[in-house]
């Protein structure tokens, strides 16, 4: 069987043990199921990576034909290039680091079967959605996701709110496919294919207007929008972290929220032609990733501000493709993956460690007794806040650059995102602060038992902390190559697919006088994230009181941003105008209307003929005469008119 | 007109007044005598038909038709009385046992 | 003088019929059948088929009629029938009476003149009936007498089991 086969369906395998008999077997038996799936599968798309590399021609693997009508055919076909070839050795290889993860943080689970179960379904679905060739198996896979994310946020079902926010999820994430689905009618109709390939080259020939596109655009966007939590439909993240940590390491940071960024980037062909829709979505970005950052700031539960930074990381994702900086995009969906799963998986220790514990103001003084966590957490986090040489810094720099240099770039984007990565810096710190070190604030009964995890989650962490320093070197931004003297292989090897779309006319002010600027930029963007640190060391560590009087002085404000800008508020009130609509409207009066006239109006004609028919047998042997005579008269009529 | 065709018409016209009566009344011993009206029409018929045509199967018919009369009437009054002694009446809108 | 006695005895047969519809008493009903029955058998007469003729009265009028006198003699009653002598379909039934006979007026009668076989009107008389008829319809007859053994047996052995049981 094809490679590409073998990827898809081994973690769907693996979901089908694990569910249909895996509480029966031992542990040991399911985790080496579950964690051995995406281990072949890894080493699997590293065989084909390797030879892609070499080759540079896509795999195509052609399954079946999905659809096959006269006018409509939807082939279901798997395809390989180098953008699928970079999400699924991430998607491969994190998946499989959280799986080992998830065998010791799970231990004590009851659950255990089926949590493997799930996320091995969910590596089938996610893995489904990068391979798929065209957008009807993209859907496939992302509705897929989101079916998994809602089993594994709600897996602690016996709760309810934990089964609410699985709800929230999908249903936000619903609203977001209608956008997606009206954009695959919309291109259908003009491009007639939904082949990604096909769609990119019919609309580089320009035959359709520029308000179709950006329609196009936009619709896309929603649909993105949903799936990665960016404004206005990011209200489920934050909810989303009440399922088990590694789920939120996994889904909720570095593959199923990084979906939305794939789909810009398949379908860059229809972006680079819809200047209007590009401008929505690098603005739409900088605002996610700024709103983000500030509802970072003023989060206690340590998971939600690992939820509101991925928020905001991936509208600077959204910002890289609305400037048309594609590669960017994905070299920081990259390196994002890396550093932002060990904070999760740190946090988890902590979790772990405390017994279920996530409010910060509950911790405090853990770095001594959990060392290897505080290493790689400051580690994990140096990389977030951009300071070089770990990865966060060459990624988040390149798109700070296209942010002022790209197409529909400015100052202004420059600026929001540079403020965004000094909260970034900020709130991390502050999260560091207030968990490892100052006085411990953890309750009397959880003192006792803090330690570190088992090897399989220690190990992990020190992985992806690891990974999270080297990962950087792979896309080293222009000015810096040119100083090395040195190419970088992460663009290179995404050069013959996606590439950076060339500042066209105005907004964009392309690199003039070498990369003296470019450099400029570098070095404010390393002065910003240390002077985030610095500061978040000074409120929160030297003096604390200012740190109280900034709280009590901004008033409203901080009421407003931990609140989270009132969406949810605001989406109760749709809510609840829709349900009364459907009660009061639908059900009282389209309902009853329909009962009468639709329902048993038919019922009642038919009893009236049946009635009538009866009363002809009525048993009168005198009646049955006369209807003998009535048809020989009858008949006889007949005769005289047509004989 | 001939007579011929005129003495068809009249069997048409005494046939319909028979099963009229057999609609109409309500006595069941006249509903019986309507039939007997009815069988008489169709003698009719084939005696001018046989007459027309100067042949003497259509006279020879007519005998049949006697017989059948006669069996008939024997047997319908032998149901007649037993009708009557079932529903005590002669008025048939009380035999509507085969109502449905 | 023929089409005087056909019309006189059309009329009366007519008549009659309309009288067995009409009268109330069934005893009077059966007269009128009687007298209808005795025209047609004259209208037999005047198309020279006497030997119909006579057995229309045998058999008929002295048969058929003489049973049924005495079942209304044994069966006559005053009862709902004789205060209201019409069903509910009388007026229904009349228009479709009134239709049949003009139906079969207006049906186009058969064109074509009939070839009268050799034997004038002597072709009915008695003699050459008889031989004629029993010479070609012989076993029909025989056949007909036993359906009406079958028919007076399965009188009697209806009437026997309804009084039985």
């Amino acid at each position: 069987m094809n490679k590409l086969t073998l990827i898809l369906m081994l973690p769907f395998l693996g979901f089908l043990i694990n569910g249909l008999i895996g509480s029966r077997l031992p542990k040991k038996a399911v985790s080496l199921i579950a964690c051995g799936m995406p281990a072949i599968c890894f080493a699997l798309t590293w065989s084909l990576f390797s030879g892609l590399r070499v080759s540079r021609l896509p795999v195509v693997e052609h399954l079946f034909t999905w659809v096959a009508y006269p006018g409509f055919k939807v082939e279901a076909a798997l395809y390989f290039d180098q953008i699928s070839a970079m999400m699924c050795l991430v998607v491969t290889g994190v998946g499989t680091l959280i799986h080992i993860y998830s065998v010791g943080y799970m231990s004590h689970d009851k659950g255990f079967a089926r949590y493997f179960a799930y996320l091995n379904l969910f590596l089938f679905f996610m893995l489904l959605l990068v391979l798929g060739k065209n957008m009807v198996l993209l859907f496939a896979g992302w509705e897929g996701v989101g079916i998994a994310s809602y089993l594994l946020i709600g897996f602690w079902f016996q709760d309810s709110d934990k089964t609410a926010a699985g709800l929230k999820a999908f249903i936000v994430n619903r609203v977001g496919d209608t956008g997606f689905v009206l954009a695959a009618f919309v291109i259908y109709f003009f491009a007639n294919t939904l082949d990604f390939q096909e769609i990119n080259a019919f609309f580089a020939t320009g035959q359709t207007s520029v308000a179709v596109m950006n329609a196009i655009g936009i619709m896309l966007l929603i649909g993105a929008c949903g799936k990665s939590a960016q404004i206005p439909l990011h209200v489920w993240l934050p909810d989303a972290m009440a399922g088990p940590t590694p789920v939120s390491a996994l889904i909720h940071a570095a593959t199923m929220v990084t979906a939305g960024v794939y789909l810009l980037c398949r379908l860059n062909g229809v972006f680079l032609h819809a200047p209007g829709a590009m401008t929505v979505v690098a603005y739409g970005g900088a605002l996610t990733a700024l709103l983000g950052a500030t509802m970072g700031l003023t989060q206690y539960n340590l998971k939600k501000v690992l939820a509101f930074s991925t928020m905001s990381q991936i509208g600077l994702m959204f910002l890289a493709c609305g400037v048309g900086a594609f590669n960017a995009a994905l070299f920081h969906l990259f390196t994002h993956a890396f550093f932002k799963a060990c904070l999760f998986l740190g946090a988890g220790a902590i979790i772990h460690a405390l017994h279920g514990e996530e409010d910060m103001r509950n911790m405090g003084a853990l770095g001594k007794k959990l060392p290897i966590t505080l290493v790689t957490f400051l580690i994990a986090s140096l990389a977030l806040s951009g300071v070089p040489p770990f990865a966060g810094f060459f990624s988040k720099d390149e798109i700070l650059w296209s942010a002022y240099s790209g197409v529909n770039g400015s100052l202004g984007l420059w600026l929001v995102a540079s403020i965004s990565s000094f909260l970034t810096a900020f709130y991390m710190f502050r999260a560091i602060i207030m968990t490892f070190f100052g006085e411990s604030r953890v309750p009397a009964r959880l003192e006792k038992g803090i330690h570190e995890g088992p090897a399989t989650m220690s190990g992990v962490l020190v992985l992806l902390a690891v990974c999270s320093v080297a990962a950087g070197f792979l896309g080293l931004p222009g000015a810096l190559r040119e100083m090395a003297g040195v190419s970088a292989p992460f663009y290179d090897f995404l050069a013959p697919v996606i590439g950076h779309a060339q500042a066209e006319g105005a907004g964009g002010h392309p690199a003039a006088g070498g990369h003296r600027l470019e450099t400029l930029f570098m070095g404010i963007s390393i002065a910003v994230a240390l002077s985030g640190i610095a500061m978040a060391w000074v409120f929160f560590s030297l003096r604390k009181e200012w740190a109280v009087r900034a709280k009590a002085s901004s008033g409203y404000a901080y009421d407003l941003v931990s609140q989270g800008y009132f969406f949810d508020a605001l989406y109760y009130v749709v809510v609840r105008f829709l349900d009364w609509v459907s009660e009061s409207v639908l059900a009282r009066r389209v309902e009853h209307g329909l009962d009468a006239g639709v329902l048993t109006a038919p019922n009642h004609s038919v009893n009236y003929a049946s009635r009538l028919f009866s009363s002809m047998q009525a048993g009168s042997v005198q009646g049955y005469v006369f209807y003998v005579f009535l048809g020989l008269a009858l008949v006889l009529l007949w005769g005289v008119l047509h004989v | 007109m001939d007579k011929y065709q005129f003495l068809i018409t009249m069997a048409g016209v005494i046939f319909s007044l028979g099963l009229l009566g057999v609609a109409v009344r309500r006595n069941l011993l006249v509903v019986m005598m309507c039939l007997e009206i009815m069988l008489n029409a169709v003698v009719l018929s084939f005696v001018t038909s046989a007459s027309r045509s100067n042949t003497v199967a259509g006279a020879s018919m007519t005998f049949f038709i006697y017989v059948a009369a006669s069996c008939e009437i024997a047997l319908a009054m032998a149901i007649v009385v037993l009708l009557v002694k079932r529903h005590g009446t002669l008025d048939l809108d009380a035999h509507q046992d085969l109502k449905g | 003088m023929d089409t005087f006695f056909i019309l006189l005895f059309s009329t009366l047969a007519v008549l009659f019929a309309a009288l067995v519809l009409i009268l109330r008493q069934p005893m009077r009903a059966a007269l009128a059948l009687i007298a209808h029955m005795v025209s047609l058998a004259c209208i037999y007469a005047t198309l020279n088929v006497h030997v119909v003729a006579i057995f229309q009265i045998l058999i008929y009028v002295s048969a058929v009629m003489v049973f049924m006198v005495y079942t209304i003699m044994l069966l006559d009653d005053r009862d709902a029938s004789y205060r209201q002598r019409f069903s509910r379909w009388v007026y229904p039934a009349l228009i479709v009476a009134v239709l049949i006979p003009l139906s079969l007026w207006l049906l186009p009668a058969e064109s074509g003149a009939l070839v009268a076989p050799a034997g004038g009107p002597e072709r009915f008389s008695f003699a050459a009936f008889a031989l004629d008829f029993m010479k070609s319809y012989w076993f029909h007859f025989e056949l007909a007498t036993v359906l009406l053994l079958i028919g007076v047996l399965s009188a009697w052995t209806a009437v026997k089991e309804g009084l039985d049981g």
